[in-house]
């Protein structure tokens, strides 16, 4: 059991990295224009020119994905690095700003945390106006919550550690103190849950795109692909199946990845409880 | 003594390591006869918990061998079945910490009617053998604290509801695992006293399991001594305290808080103890 | 007990003030002029000056949050710029179909989930624990409206066992009752209508419920684990319990404390995630109000949506709060400081 489950974690890391790495030099490597229209050649099944068909409008399915890695997992990362960097701060000055202002941050993300973030979301990006920036922005302001919990649990954890008591009795400065000290232990753990996040975000987005409010049309935003493929769902399914495997293998691999970090984070779950 | 209630034979008992198995109990041999009572002495991790659980087989992942006696019958080749029988209705069990061993979101009446409740006893026969049992262990209004939850009781009272689970179907042999290191001073001799005085008003033998050789004296007829998941010295209890013959019984004694240091008298009586 | 459910009452209501704060913030960091958005794109110039007055776009901004604050009190969520009709008529007639699909996924959620998680933990690290551990990590994977639209392309279109779209078959006819077109079915003693809905729900259903089983079935599997290890299971196994007996009877309850709160906040995300769904069956439903709301540029038919969500996510908690009262009796103590698992599962 614990062998085949490393050897999943090894599959799991290669994955994400290959993902990545597409991300980056997908469009070298993509066989087609992604967005070259060609309506005779419209809804050809895979072949050995198109591996993964055409769509519609005959554009090649395999070349879209390859080129859709580079706005979807962009986007995530955005709006995960943001909604950190919100929680970050919002965590960090509720576990060191005093009891009235932490119970005030506290009330506010109990707020955030208390909505289904697509629903939020949705009603953001709606304000703001469809598009994908909107949809990145949107998701950003609702998902920072969690992450301001999490930072202030840990922030709480490390202040009071002995290594920051004795830092303190030296006269290190506050800010010092904060950024040298207090910060760099607390944050040690957050990659594990940016990593289990990358994920759930991705869904988020690629879903709010399926709805017309994230990435819009022409785009190879794999959401998006998948929405303006739906109405050819029964003769054309690869343009559909496609970039929805797309999207759930990158979701695993980066799911395994972010159990692995979990696991090597924490000693106490390595065994038994996972 | 009259005929073996309980005979364990070379029992042994491994469990799944990271590194293979892992044993835990090397051979280990018990007599106990009907009504008698035996001390397991040994320093913490000697073995002697999992030398209990063995006996009743609760270890899903243990892997023994040897032979358990009960009447005769090898428990050890029960089919799981007629090991079920055994367990609570002839060998009662009762654990270490009585916090842990209680379930948090059953009252206690419903946990101490188990036993009972499964072997067909209908419920109202069942909570009125088990009121009865609380007041006979000391519990105060026991018919209206029998609706309330573990967390609501103290150590002590706890601890006679984790009794009361392990007599309460009659059993012939009561195994109890160190039933008063987690409890206050005050209550530990009053809670042997109970124990001392139930099991020998049912004619029940009991396997008393603890690290304190000064609390035996008073209580068990026998002894036997276990080190490193081995016995390594059985007999009456006053031989032992007289003239230990094992090196390690020796540093048991020694261990023992007593007024004086006279080993050949045990100083603590549970009767005359009391409170 | 009343400590309890007084300090989470009171997180409910800050919460409530905060989803108002949040949908005021909505109406106003729109681009453009509000007042505009509100009247609808083709109204006339003095239309959107009647707008302006009436929604007090011509005051401060504290006074323009006290009126919204006020309308909101009132049900008064505005008009609907694309159906043309009060949002809380709106939102009031979609919510039940939603509500119906809703709870068919939360029953298919349950019964997967939960004898996966205590049996995945039960054969802790065997091949069945292997399984559910793959079933979990692609249920967390999927993205919904896809396998929604891969269960139509195989049980509807290709296997042909399953309607593809819709609520009830053409032909068949319901009485509104309560809105919900199975329930409604039933109420009527319509057996052919009610089995006919139950198998529009279907797909549905099971597309909205694959994301929860994942981590419904995680967190029963280690909070069984827990259990499991604990002594008084093995005190229960001494009393001659049976295997199911120690399990269901004694393990379950303690195991479920965990997956209850995440179960009753799952409510909440899944009638979120109808947004997801509605539309790819072509059902009509809160979500598929909100996607079409959107799509319109509806900005006041989205911001009902998302408060109404709001406050069912809230009643949720509170009802969520009631039931870890029933579970767990050192809850009930007076004064108690235990506190409810915090949860950092999102969906
Ligand atoms: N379930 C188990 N799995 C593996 N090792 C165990 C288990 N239970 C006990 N052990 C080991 O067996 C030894 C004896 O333990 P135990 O019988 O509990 O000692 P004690 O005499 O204090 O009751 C200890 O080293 C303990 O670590
Ligand atoms: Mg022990």
């Amino acid at each position: 059991m614990t062998r085949r489950i490393m050897a999943v974690d090894r599959i799991a890391l290669a994955v994400a990295a290959l993902m990545v790495a597409l991300a980056v030099v997908g469009p070298l490597l993509a066989p087609h224009d992604p967005y070259a229209v060609d309506l005779a050649d419209a809804l050809q099944g895979p072949s050995a020119a198109h591996w993964f068909g055409t769509d519609v409008n005959g554009r090649d399915v395999l070349s879209r994905i390859l080129y859709g890695a580079q706005v979807t997992l962009p986007a995530t990362v955005i709006v995960i690095a943001a909604a950190t960097l919100i929680g970050t701060l919002v965590g960090t000055v509720a576990a060191l700003g005093g009891k009235a202002l932490d119970e005030v941050l506290m009330r506010i993300t109990d707020i955030g945390l208390s909505l289904p973030s697509i629903i939020l979301a949705l009603g953001l990006a709606a304000a703001l106006g469809s598009g994908l920036r909107s949809a990145v922005v949107a998701l950003a302001l609702t998902w920072w919550p969690g992450y301001a919990r999490l930072v202030r649990t840990l922030v709480r954890e490390v202040k009071d550690a002995e290594y920051v008591d004795a830092a303190r009795t030296l006269g290190v400065s506050r800010a010092r103190l904060v950024f040298r000290h207090i910060l760099p232990n607390a944050l040690n753990s957050l990659y594990v849950q940016t990593t289990l996040d990358v994920s759930a975000v991705m869904l988020v987005i690629s879903g709010l795109s399926f709805v017309g409010v994230g990435a819009q049309v022409p785009s190879a935003e794999w959401g998006a692909m998948i929405a303006a493929a739906a109405n050819n769902l029964t003769n054309g399914w690869w343009a559909v199946a496609f970039p929805g495997l797309a999207i759930m293998l990158t979701a695993v691999a980066f799911n395994l990845v972010g159990d692995w970090l979990r696991v090597r984070n924490d000693p106490t779950i390595r065994e038994g409880v996972r | 003594m009259t005929s073996a209630l309980l005979s364990v034979r070379d029992l042994r008992a491994s469990y799944p390591g990271p590194a293979g198995p892992v044993q835990v109990v090397h051979g280990v041999d018990l007599d106990l006869a009907r009504g008698e009572k035996l001390a397991l002495v040994g320093e913490s991790g000697s073995g002697k918990s999992v030398t209990a659980r063995a006996i009743l087989r609760l270890d899903t992942d243990a892997t023994l061998s040897g032979r358990v006696e009960l009447d005769g019958a090898d428990l050890l080749t029960l089919p799981p079945r007629r090991m079920r029988a055994v367990r609570g209705a002839r060998i009662g069990l009762v654990f270490q910490d009585p916090l842990a061993a209680l379930n948090p979101v059953m009252t206690i009446g419903w946990q101490i009617t188990q036993p009972l409740v499964i072997r067909g006893v209908p419920k109202k026969a069942a909570r009125r053998r088990g009121v009865e049992l609380l007041a006979r262990l000391g519990v105060r209004d026991a018919e209206r604290r029998f609706d309330d939850y573990p967390h609501q009781f103290s150590g002590g009272m706890r601890q006679r509801v984790v009794i009361a689970i392990a007599v309460i179907a009659d059993p012939d042999l009561l195994i109890a695992d160190e039933p008063t290191t987690s409890l206050d001073v005050r209550v530990q001799a009053r809670v042997l006293e109970l124990l001392h005085e139930l099991t020998d008003e049912r004619d029940m033998a009991v396997l008393l399991i603890t690290h304190d050789l000064g609390i035996v004296a008073g209580f068990a007829d026998r002894a036997v001594v276990m080190r490193h998941g081995r016995a390594v010295e059985t007999g009456p209890v006053d031989d032992i305290y007289r003239s230990p013959r094992h090196e390690y019984t020796r540093a048991l004694l020694a261990a023992v808080p007593r007024i004086g240091g006279d080993h050949t008298r045990p100083l603590v009586t549970i009767k005359e103890g009391g409170q | 007990m009343g400590r309890f459910l007084l300090r989470r009452l009171v997180t409910s209501v800050v919460v409530l003030a905060g989803l108002a704060v949040v949908t005021f913030l909505m109406t106003q960091v729109l681009p453009g002029d509000p007042a505009r958005a509100a009247a609808g794109r083709n109204a006339t110039a003095e239309q959107v000056a009647e707008v302006r007055v009436r929604l007090g776009l011509d005051q401060s901004l504290p006074d323009q949050f006290t009126g919204y604050l006020g309308r909101l009190l009132h049900g008064d969520l505005g008009t609907s710029v694309f159906t043309q009709r009060p949002v809380l008529d709106d939102v009031a007639a979609m919510l039940p179909a939603s509500v119906e699909l809703v709870l068919a996924a939360m029953a298919i959620n349950i019964a997967v989930a939960v004898p996966l998680g205590v049996y995945a933990a039960y054969r802790r690290g065997r091949a069945a624990d292997v399984a559910a551990r793959l079933i979990t990590l692609l249920g967390a994977a999927v993205p919904v409206f896809w396998l929604g639209l891969m269960l139509q392309l195989v049980f509807a279109a290709q296997l042909r066992l399953l309607p593809l779209t819709g609520q009830l078959a053409f032909g068949q006819e319901v009485p509104k009752i309560t809105g919900m077109i199975s329930l409604d079915a039933l109420l009527s003693g319509n057996w052919a209508a009610f089995g006919d809905a139950l198998l529009h729900l279907v797909l549905p259903a099971v597309t909205l419920a694959a994301a929860f089983v994942a981590v419904v079935a995680r967190t029963v599997r280690s909070s069984v684990i827990t259990t499991l290890d604990s002594d008084y299971i093995t005190l229960a196994r001494s009393t001659g319990a049976s295997e199911l007996r120690v399990v269901v009877r004694h393990g379950l309850r303690n195991a479920l404390v965990p997956a209850s709160t995440i179960l009753g906040m799952q409510l909440g995300w899944m009638l979120g995630s109808t947004v997801l769904v509605e539309a790819i069956f072509g059902r009509t439903g809160i979500g598929a109000y909100a996607v079409t709301a959107v799509l319109q540029n509806d900005l006041y038919a989205v911001i009902g949506t998302v408060l109404v969500i709001g406050v069912v996510f809230v009643v949720m908690n509170v009802l969520v709060d009631l039931v870890q009262l029933w579970l767990n009796p050192r809850l009930r103590q007076a004064g108690s400081r235990e506190r409810r698992p915090e949860i950092a599962v999102r969906a």
